[in-house]
């Protein structure tokens, strides 16, 4: 069955060897952030090229800079050799670009078709009999069996994102982006979308597979650029990958990926770390010495935020002393887990027990008051008032317990503002006095202060998400230092982070999330960089990938 | 037959001709939010809409003597008002409650002082001649008869835009983006449409119905204006908007109901029954209350509403 | 760094004051077009509010429901909550003040009978917005809605209680009965302000000592310039929201009281003097800060009172004044923004720059300005 592309395609069809787009010496900068680094891109028809890396890579950057979302600060686009400006989405279309967002562009009240046609030159008054038809065929094609007149709601996730390849494919594109279309689909539809991808190529479509999952990666692209820290590191041409075989290759990706030596390197039990300025930290290899269990969680399985199974059936145990580093790439469920710890977030099945409290879907402030922690990924969004002041912010989840109120009514002001002198001497947060407002200060230092608050509670259980995200090395290894004394004064600490180095640098256990599981969890001394890295991007280790 | 001194079959007719008439206002305002609150827009400036149509249109009509001329001035101060709302909220992005609130201050005192300079206050009628529209033997049935077929022809127009506005919701280009946009403006950017274009063209037909309310209100219906007319209804219209879910044909059935609570007070003191004014006039603001309760469960608001759109970072 | 606090500062109170410079000047251009005199009424305005001793006292005799429903709005729309029913509250406390006072005048001292109409005032403002609120926690139901019904229903209620029930036998117009002229409000001695004045003083002060000195402050400032923070701080968010209600529509009610038993001596039907809009408009020129609503509400009362004289001695129907409101609350909508863009590109500029950069600009609503307290 051949897929059809709407007539009327901008454009030739160019031969194999000229590529349908270029992207040259692209680089963008947000703030501070260098998200794209000078990354060239070229892109021929029919031939998936798979775009690798971490999070904080600059893949999703660049892509949204080729669909228009986004305008580059340096660097040229050409499509089919001629420079072009690509100043919104609709120009990106008009290019024959489309693209897939990984949040899905779809508008759920809306019906199939509708959906389609959204954004297309159409006349004022809809006449969808012409494109239903069209559309009809090109479901059939995709193996859905939806009417075009059923709203996109009340499809599975599956259904919506071959929708969403649909709706590109129906409006000319040629090019067609994805960005990590994988995360919400079974294995069985990851099936089918290959097989979609693979008779795109055949028809000649440019595809770009933005992704972290190796596997996958492989398994259906011809060429693969690997991103790090927003520039390129390496590109696998088709004959090379031809050439080294499988698991040559991925060896070869996964070091350039995560930047250390690859395979092999195992180190000992009790062994200790220099870090890059001579900080010590011990990693005690084992296993914490058994103490009490502060933190137990049976069968949790939680919803994300669009309702979807965002923790899967999660068990674990910390003991005092431990700090279990949780790895894995962005989405894959480790914030909701988090959430799920601090009392944040609704679990739907299993339970939560802090220091032997029982604190299921108890709220915040009871899991506060069993010994919960938790310092959030998202310090403007959630986890600080931007408006208010450095003091303001510091007792922020303590503001009722003494001394900062008295009979918890009154503020005492005076033991606020020392309790926050405390705090921003005790961490150096660089801050003019208490009384700044909090937006003024850096990231780093509001990440200090926030993690300073919460030591400060002294929680029994820790939990950070990404605590050292930001911050430069110094005071990332602060951070880290700190989070290991916590731990050798006996709490439990859940360190989050998609930063496999820092994970490695103080935990004691590590485990790795992949699709809302829990998928292994290792003693440190037993962590193999190449074993986490394709637990990270696959959810099983190499040993079973050729199975 | 009859209740006491009551003729039913008269009183329903009363209740008809009066309460139909009171619910076109209430109607076209709706209409017009909807179309806002599918982009994503809470117009709570409604309310101030409403009364600069009502005096705009008052004053055009006194002087030209038309209908016709009165509402287009009516719905032209609508659009005003309605496009300052829009550069504030869409391209100022600045809080829409706050927004809307502003314009109706304003929209009141204006209409209000205008009419004190221009009119010094007198209760002058506005003479129109309205066309009126009678259907031989539809009219005749009883008791619903009248009130139905034989009726101003603005009235007919009023009731012809609801299928009307169905019709350029659901089936338009245009219908269609606005319902994107409201809904997830995001996927709608990303599909090539152009937002604030949308979100601005849906303000101005928001503002213009609401001006088009006022104007009907004051000018086909009570004929006299009074500072401070509408008592709410715009705010009234914005609740059966809601409670109507956005649904034109919905929002008609919410229009006719609270124009019969209206109105059911002055018909049933009409005929000697012995309630207060107040005891009635009470009513349409406690019932909009109650059904939002009945209906809480079920009024799914457009996600992106009251919520300023930015594409990412360009 | 002390320039930029000092920045924070002035900008704030500088674009309030250039929202209402702003205001006046479209204001003036709206009247020359009607063909009045602009400059004429402006000086009839500033003079009628100001100028001489009679005008400076009814403009301090203004100032006290104005501080007082300004001081309860404030609590609210800090937690940003909208409680559009002040006016609803109002009119309720005030006919319970009415009720409650003239019942009791004569029959037991002065100061009882003002304490006792004064809390029936506030619980009577209190209890009209339990509603609002009980729909709000219960069932989700934004306030903004209900807060506004309310106000039509109070409109009628109270008209129709005191054509009924609360009606004076004794006279023919619909009001209740009257508190004798010596019994109401005493004089701040020395003036001819009664003490209202000096009640709306201390019920300002109670806000600014609630959100710079109490817990409850602390929370109800916390939920309103980021809710999500509050919930990830675990504050009791519902809780909070009908504290903010529930205060304000007191306050509200206590204006009213305020009213009825310094001035008026009794409720009248069809009276609404709608402090409402004069509020909103004040607490958001005062960027939401306590002791700022002082001056910017004599600024409003002695608008309200020359405004008062503009239709005789200038040509000027009062609506004006409603008008300069409307527009002062546009011109602030404008400032707002064009804050939000200075103080993005001054953080820019600054070498420690913020890293927050996948986000847009965050969207403040205006709950969420400038002001210490």
């Amino acid at each position: 069955m051949v897929i059809r592309a709407s007539a009327g395609i901008a454009g030739t069809l160019g031969a194999q060897d000229v590529p349908v787009v270029q992207m040259k010496e692209i680089s963008k900068r947000f703030g501070t952030v260098q998200a794209n680094s000078n990354v060239s891109l070229q892109l021929f028809p029919g031939e998936v090229h798979a775009v690798l890396g971490e999070n904080g890579a600059g893949k999703t950057t660049l892509m949204n800079i080729l669909s228009g979302m986004y305008h580059p600060d340096a660097g040229t686009i050409e499509i089919n050799g001629a420079p072009v400006t690509i100043a919104s989405p609709s120009d990106a279309l008009e290019q024959g670009i489309g693209t897939v967002y990984q949040h899905f562009t779809l508008v759920p009240n809306l019906s199939v078709i509708e959906n389609v046609i959204l954004g297309m030159k159409t006349r004022f008054v809809l006449d969808l009999s012409g494109a239903e038809r069209r559309l009809l065929e090109m479901l059939g094609d995709f193996g859905l069996t939806a009417s075009p007149r059923t709203e996109v709601r009340h499809l599975s996730l599956g259904e919506r994102q071959r929708v969403e390849i649909i709706k590109v494919l129906f409006r000319g594109s040629r090019v067609l982006l994805l960005d990590e279309p994988t995360s919400v689909l079974t294995p069985v539809e990851v099936e089918g979308l290959f097989k979609i991808l693979l008779r795109l190529k055949a028809e000649g479509v440019a595809v770009v597979l933005i992704t972290h999952k190796l596997e996958e990666a492989l398994e259906v692209s011809d060429r693969v650029s690997i991103l790090r820290q927003g520039r390129k590191v390496g590109e696998l041409l088709p004959d090379d990958i031809a050439a080294s075989g499988r698991a040559a290759t991925k060896k070869l990706i996964v070091e350039l990926m995560f930047g250390g030596t690859a395979g092999g390197e195992q180190p000992n039990a009790d062994s200790q770390h220099q870090s890059a300025d001579g900080i010590q930290t011990t990693a005690t290899g084992d296993a914490a010495d058994s103490g009490r269990t502060l933190l137990e969680l049976r069968g949790v399985t939680a919803l994300d935020s669009r309702g979807a199974k965002a923790v899967r059936d999660i068990s674990l145990q910390l003991k005092a002393g431990e700090i279990l580093g949780i790895a894995g790439v962005d989405g894959n469920g480790q914030k909701e887990l988090g959430e799920v710890i601090a009392g944040q977030r609704h679990v739907t099945s299993g339970s939560v027990s802090i220091a032997g409290q029982e604190i299921t879907n108890k709220g915040v402030s009871a899991a506060a008051k069993a010994g919960a922690g938790y310092v959030t990924d998202d310090r403007l969004g959630e986890g600080a008032v931007p408006g208010a002041s450095v003091a303001e912010n510091a007792v922020l989840k303590t503001i009722s317990r003494r001394p900062f109120s008295k009979g918890g009514f009154w503020l005492d002001r005076p033991a606020i503002e020392a309790h926050a002198q405390s705090l921003i001497d005790e961490f150096n947060v660089k801050t003019p006095d208490t009384s700044t407002r909090l937006t003024l200060l850096s990231g780093g230092n509001i990440q200090k202060l926030l993690l300073a608050r919460e030591l400060a509670t002294d929680p029994q259980v820790l939990v950070c998400n990404k605590p050292t995200n930001g911050l430069d090395l110094k005071t990332a290894q602060f951070v880290l230092q700190t989070l290991r004394s916590q731990a050798d004064q006996g709490k439990a600490v859940v360190l989050i982070s998609s930063e496999l180095e820092e994970i490695l640098e103080i935990s004691d256990r590590v485990g790795v999330m992949y699709n809302g599981e829990l998928v292994a969890i290792f003693p440190r001394a037993e962590v193999k960089i190449e074993t986490i890295g394709h637990l990270m991007l696959s959810g099983r280790d190499r040993a079973e990938a050729f199975a | 037959m009859s209740i006491g001194d009551v003729n039913v079959a008269d009183f329903l007719t009363a209740l008809l001709m009066a309460g139909l008439l009171r619910a076109v206002p209430l109607t076209l305002a709706a209409l017009g939010e909807a179309v806002g609150e599918r982009a994503g827009l809470l117009n709570l400036g409604i309310e101030g809409m409403m009364l600069s149509g009502c005096f705009f249109g008052f004053w055009a009509a006194y002087h030209t003597q038309s209908l016709a001329i009165g509402m287009l001035v009516a719905i032209v101060s609508g659009i005003i008002l309605g496009l300052i709302f829009g550069v504030l909220t869409i391209t100022m992005r600045v809080d829409q409650v706050l927004v809307g609130l502003a314009i109706t201050i304003f929209g009141a005192g204006l209409s209000a002082f205008l009419f004190r300079d221009l009119f010094g206050g007198k209760n002058v009628a506005v003479e129109v001649d309205p066309i009126n529209i009678s259907i031989p033997v539809l009219r005749d049935i009883p008791i619903i008869g009248e009130p139905l077929f034989e009726r101003q022809l603005i009235f007919y127009i009023c009731w012809a835009l609801v299928p009307i506005f169905a019709f350029v919701l659901m089936r338009t280009k245009f219908g269609l983006e606005v319902r994107a946009v409201g809904e997830n403006p995001f996927a709608a950017d990303a599909a090539g449409v152009n937002v604030v274009r949308v979100r601005f063209t849906a303000i101005a037909i928001a503002g213009a119905m609401a001006g088009f309310a006022g104007g009907f209100l004051c000018v086909a219906d009570v004929k006299i204006f009074s500072i401070g007319m509408t008592v709410g209804q715009g705010f009234i219209a914005l609740a059966i908007t809601m409670l109507g879910r956005w649904n034109p044909y919905r929002i008609v059935i919410g229009a006719m109901l609270f124009g019969g609570l209206q109105t059911l007070g002055d018909q049933l003191q009409i005929n000697g029954v012995d309630i207060q004014t107040e005891f009635i006039g009470m009513f349409p603001y406690i019932g909009i209350m109650l059904a939002l309760v009945i209906l809480a469960g079920r009024t799914a608001l457009p996600a992106a509403l009251g919520i300023p759109y930015a594409r990412g970072q360009r | 760094m002390n320039r930029s606090v000092t920045r924070e500062r002035i900008v704030p109170i500088a674009s309030s004051l250039a929202a209402i410079v702003a205001a006046f000047l479209v204001g003036g251009i709206f009247l020359e077009l009607r063909g009045k005199d602009a400059l004429n009424a402006y000086q009839i305005l500033f003079q009628r509010g100001l100028g001489n001793s009679d005008g400076l006292t009814e403009t301090l005799k203004q100032m006290a429901p104005v501080l007082i429903v300004s001081g309860g709005l404030l609590i609210a729309l800090k937690a940003g909550i909208w409680n559009i029913g002040v006016d609803g509250q109002f009119l309720i406390g005030a006919l319970m003040a009415g009720a409650v006072g003239a019942n009791l005048a004569g029959d037991v001292p002065q100061a009882v009978m003002i304490i006792c109409g004064a809390v029936a005032g506030f619980a009577g403002g209190l209890a009209w917005a339990i509603v609002p609120a009980a729909l709000a926690v219960r069932f989700g139901l934004n306030e903004i809605i209900t807060t506004l019904m309310m106000n039509y229903v109070a409109v009628n209620v109270t008209s129709w209680l005191v054509k009924g029930p609360f009606k004076d036998p004794d006279r023919v117009a619909p009001e209740t009965k009257q508190i004798p002229y010596e019994l109401r409000l005493p004089f701040i001695p020395g003036t001819e302000v009664h003490i209202g004045l000096i009640i709306g003083l201390v019920v300002v002060v109670l806000v600014a000592i609630l959100f710079r000195s109490t817990v409850p402050g602390y929370m109800l400032t916390v939920l309103g310039r980021n809710k999500r923070a509050a919930i990830h701080a675990g504050m009791p968010v519902g809780l909070l929201t009908v504290l903010a209600l529930l205060l304000s529509g007191g306050f509200a009610g206590l204006a009213g009281a305020n009213d009825v038993m310094g001035v008026q001596g009794v409720f009248k039907a069809n009276w609404d003097p709608g402090y409402g809009f004069t509020a909103f408009a004040l607490v958001y020129l005062a960027r939401l800060n306590s002791l700022a609503i002082i001056p910017f509400a004599f600024f409003f009362s002695f608008l309200l009172i020359g405004g008062a004289s503009m239709p005789r001695r200038a040509d000027v129907p009062t609506y004006y004044i409603q008008i300069l409101e409307g527009l002062m609350l546009i011109f602030f909508a404008c400032s707002v923004y064009f804050e939000r863009r200075l103080m993005a590109a001054w953080n820019r500029r600054r070498s420690e720059g913020s890293e927050e950069h996948a986000a847009p600009a965050p969207i403040e609503s205006p709950a969420v300005v400038v002001g210490e307290v």
